[in-house]
């Protein structure tokens, strides 16, 4: 559907403010539902526990690891359920 | 080389941080000399391991909410076994001729959240609620549309109760 149809659809005449809109309507489905996933893989890091989320992520889906020894696969890992008691290790 | 990481590894979010575990297993406990027993209790250790591209994450995110071309209909359609996708570029600056990249259905409940944006800009709050009902009543009937399922109830074996 064009951003013209939307305009007529609901009786907008302003083009910017509608636009503006679509996207609110955009970004309030993308965290409701999971309509379009995205993937992003980075490094892990020997001894390094804290890893940059993507400044455009809305909600996770899933985390998963490599697996070297089972044909490099990535395998979904699980959300911890407790809370660490090392809120900072200075020599990890 | 990591291995059984769907068993042995963990995540968790911190503010902006996302935090990875590996649980180490360290057995059965021991008895020391003076016959003490050692407990033998499983830790939570940083990752001991390097490994390139070895996270992935799969996430939702705004992309790209505006294309060239209409996305609910296929490019090609010649047969039952022959059909492709239309090829869709993302518009960064939209105007009037570019297509929300949605669904028909969700396009629909575009159009609810745009009245309702309307009906809240001139002071009518109840006609705002009223289409925000019918947003998400299309975002949820688009999400029922993809999964199959069926309610079935118990047939009464008399006619009249």
């Amino acid at each position: 559907m064009t951003v013209l149809e939307i305009m007529e659809r609901a009786g907008a005449d302003s083009t910017n403010l509608t636009v503006a809109w679509i996207k609110d309507a955009v970004n309030m489905i993308q965290s409701n539902t999971k309509h379009d996933l995205k993937v992003k893989k980075m490094a892990l890091t020997k001894n390094t526990r804290d890893y940059d989320l993507p400044s455009d992520l809305m909600s996770i889906d899933s985390v998963s690891l490599l697996d070297t020894q089972d044909d490099n696969k990535y395998k979904i890992i699980s959300r911890m359920v407790s809370t660490p008691i090392v809120s900072e290790d200075t020599n990890p | 080389m990591s291995s059984s990481v769907n068993t042995g590894w963990f995540w968790r979010l911190k503010g902006k941080k996302l935090h990875i575990y590996r649980l180490k297993r360290s057995g059965a406990g021991s008895i020391r000399a003076n016959g003490s027993l050692t407990s033998g209790g499983d830790e939570l250790v940083y990752p001991d391991e390097t490994i390139p591209n070895g996270i992935r994450l799969e996430y939702t995110a705004y992309i790209e909410p505006f294309v060239d071309t209409d996305p609910s209909v296929l490019a090609s359609d010649s047969s039952e076994t022959s059909w492709s996708n239309a090829s869709l570029t993302e518009v960064t600056s939209p105007d009037e001729s570019s297509h929300v990249n949605l669904n028909r259905m969700l396009s629909l409940a575009v159009v609810s959240y745009v009245k309702a944006m309307l009906a809240e800009m001139g002071g009518e709050v109840q006609s705002k609620e009223y289409y925000m009902r019918e947003f998400f009543k299309k975002v949820s009937d688009n999400e029922s549309n993809k999964r199959m399922q069926s309610i079935t109830y118990p047939v009464s074996p008399f006619a009249v109760r």
